[in-house]
């Protein structure tokens, strides 16, 4: 296990390393000149640009360049935002906390909702049963989020008017950021409001949280019905049930954990596409995450901001995806037996 | 016994109770205790299902879930100690589940528990298998080919084991098996089966030494002498042909167009008849006129 770790905290630089080799290549190619694409700074002083020469090395070599540039990034200096003069590196620290809150909350409703109905469909022998649950997957699978969202947005927003449209919070509240996470600073906040302003963000998360909690759903539904049944025809479980096990048991007990096993692995795969759906879902509802904050970035050719976008939303997903791997590995007891085997 | 696909298996389930969903059980009659079982409700088949009648199937290690260690599923098999008080009786079953496996035969219950399932030997798990079944004292146990893919070691330890516990227990055995030997060695009475059909059942020495049935003779001629010397490349006596696909069984007796001594009346299915301990289902049985002229004369 030790090894293991090891093996894959590797990997997990090694990637971080080429994304940023690959992040570096792509900012020569920027169509400014480069100290502008580097520290954003539109028209330096002397003393600036003498300041951003040294800080890059721009003088030495392309891997003096490249050491110099890792050198900055990692310790935290990407530059300042050219269109709002920020450090880019404060904007990150307040919008990341509202992408991770987002992709939290919809991917525990995707699990919580989706396992009990895959689980559901794999063990109802009835075919209305079964169809059904697999119609309303497939239609979830196939909608466009954007439509989707827009949908929402209309009619609980606009025409029944039960939820907010966009945005984290109502501007009324006025709560100071501690963690980020606005659920958890209105919890913590000692404002006297601030049950009414949790219960405001609560609204708020909903309809962007069910948007983009829609596509890993299906998924789940899908893999955990396949899952179930694999696992519920091996000969385990008939012999739980000779044991004279109550089925209840034998469905919590052994054949669950078998079979969420493969939907832990699979949701690791789905980590690219649910974060490209999180970045849409963010313009759709106006959620002030890294991903609205990215494509406007993008409109507004503001090159450090897309450099430090692109850099935190792929090492979140190189990260989650090592996570999610190494979690798999932990609680899977036979995925030590393939260890012993390859060691 | 009966050979591969000749239903022994899908007996033993109906028996216990566990079909797959896509079965339908007819039977004229099923008791236990003097119960119908056809009539009882899933649920109180369940209960049973554990307590009086138990299991022991013929691939140990898949029997277990892979996923959670030896231990915790023997535990969990244990019976619960209802004079105890509760925050007892986790401690009490975890002791009897140790109790148990030492007394299927197995030398450091600790390191076993602890392990999971494919770390160990198809015989070990084998054993806590036998533990699991047997820590209720069930009345009947169904030994379903226990000793399949195991090497002859552990196969003697295995029916040592049942052998024990039939005599100490008091459990009832029902063995599954295709090897015609073990089973004379081990059991009492005997049922011969063929395409999930009844062919002879009665005591083990009567039907070894007087088979009535053409099928109990050619298995009992498939064992070879080795008294006699054979011949350098002879060929075992065998019944000609293989069973037939389940999907379209023979008309009549489905042993019919393998058997020797199939004629036009065999395309209707032979009753089971009864000739004193002995059951047999052949129009034209072995043995039995002549055994008949010598009780007349």
């Amino acid at each position: 296990m030790g090894i293991f770790l090891i093996r894959r905290l590797n990997l997990f630089i090694a990637t971080s390393i080429a994304l940023i080799g690959v992040l570096f290549l792509a900012t020569s190619l920027f169509p400014v000149s480069k100290t502008v694409a580097l520290a954003g700074i539109t028209s330096p002083s002397l003393a600036q640009a003498q300041q951003i020469t040294d800080d890059y090395q721009l003088n030495s070599s392309e891997l003096g360049q490249f050491i110099a540039y890792l050198k900055q990034r990692l310790s935290g200096n990407l530059g300042i935002s050219t269109s709002s003069q920020h450090p880019v590196i404060d904007e990150l620290a307040v919008q990341l906390p509202a992408t991770i809150e987002l992709i939290t909350v919809a991917s525990i409703l995707a699990l919580l909702l989706g396992v009990p109905l895959g689980v559901l469909s794999a063990l109802s022998h009835n075919k209305l049963t079964q169809n059904s649950i697999m119609v309303i997957t497939l239609t979830g699978y196939s909608i466009p989020v954007f439509w989707l969202g827009l949908t929402l947005i209309l009619w609980f927003g606009i025409k029944l008017g039960w939820l907010p449209v966009s945005g984290q919070l109502n501007l009324l509240y006025q709560i100071k950021p501690v963690t980020g996470f606005m659920l958890i600073d209105t919890l913590i906040s000692n404002s006297p409001y601030h049950i009414s302003a949790f219960l405001d963000a609560l609204k708020h998360i909903v309809m962007p949280a069910v948007t983009l909690a829609i596509l890993p759903f299906t998924v789940v539904v899908r893999i955990t019905r396949s899952a179930m049944t694999q696992v519920l025809s091996q000969s385990y479980i008939r012999a739980a049930e000779a044991r004279g096990l109550p089925t209840r048991r034998i469905i919590m007990r052994h054949a669950l954990p078998n079979a969420l096993l493969p939907v832990l692995k699979q949701l690791g795969l789905m980590l690219g596409p649910f974060m490209s759906y999180a970045i849409i879902v963010e313009v759709i509802f106006a959620w002030p995450g890294v991903g609205s904050w990215l494509v406007s970035g993008i409109y507004q050719r503001d090159y450090t901001v897309i450099q430090g976008g692109i850099l935190a939303v792929s090492l979140l997903i190189i990260f989650a995806s090592i996570l999610i791997e190494v979690i798999y590995t932990a609680v899977n007891p036979l995925s030590r037996k393939e260890l012993y085997a390859s060691h | 016994m009966g050979e591969s696909g000749s239903g022994r298996t899908l007996l033993a389930r109906a028996i216990l109770g566990i079909p797959e969903p896509n079965w339908s059980i007819t039977a004229d009659r099923m008791m236990w205790n003097n119960q119908n079982l056809m009539d009882m409700s899933q649920a109180e088949r369940r209960s049973l299902m554990g307590k009086d009648i138990s299991i022991i199937f013929q691939d140990p290690s898949n029997c277990l879930d892979p996923a959670l260690e030896v231990g915790e599923q023997l535990i969990e098999a244990m019976p619960t100690n209802k004079s105890l008080p509760f925050w007892r009786r986790a401690k009490d079953k975890k002791l009897n589940a140790k109790n148990w496996l030492r007394k299927v035969g197995v030398k450091d219950p600790e390191r076993l528990m602890s392990s999971y399932a494919w770390e160990l030997s198809e015989g070990e798990c084998q054993k806590i298998m036998i533990a699991m079944a047997v820590a209720h004292q069930p009345r009947l146990l169904i030994a379903d080919e226990p000793t399949n893919q195991m090497e002859l070691n552990t196969q003697a330890q295995i029916f040592r084991l049942l052998t024990k516990l039939n005599q100490l227990q008091n459990v009832s055995i029902l063995l599954i098996s295709h090897e015609l030997e073990k089973v004379a060695q081990w059991c009492e009475n005997l049922t011969v089966i063929y395409s999930g059909q009844v062919m002879e059942s009665g005591p083990t020495a009567s039907i070894m030494s007087h088979p009535y049935h053409p099928y109990t003779k050619a298995l009992i001629e498939t064992i070879p002498d080795y008294d006699e010397s054979i011949s350098h490349k002879a060929l075992l006596p065998t019944l000609p042909g293989s069973p037939p696909a389940l999907q379209h069984p023979p008309i009549g007796c489905r042993l019919g167009p393998r058997c020797p001594e199939a004629q036009k009346k065999c395309v209707h299915q032979p009753k089971l008849c009864h000739y004193k301990d002995r059951y047999y289902a052949c129009h034209f049985p072995y043995e039995l006129e002549q055994n008949n002229d010598d009780a007349t004369s």
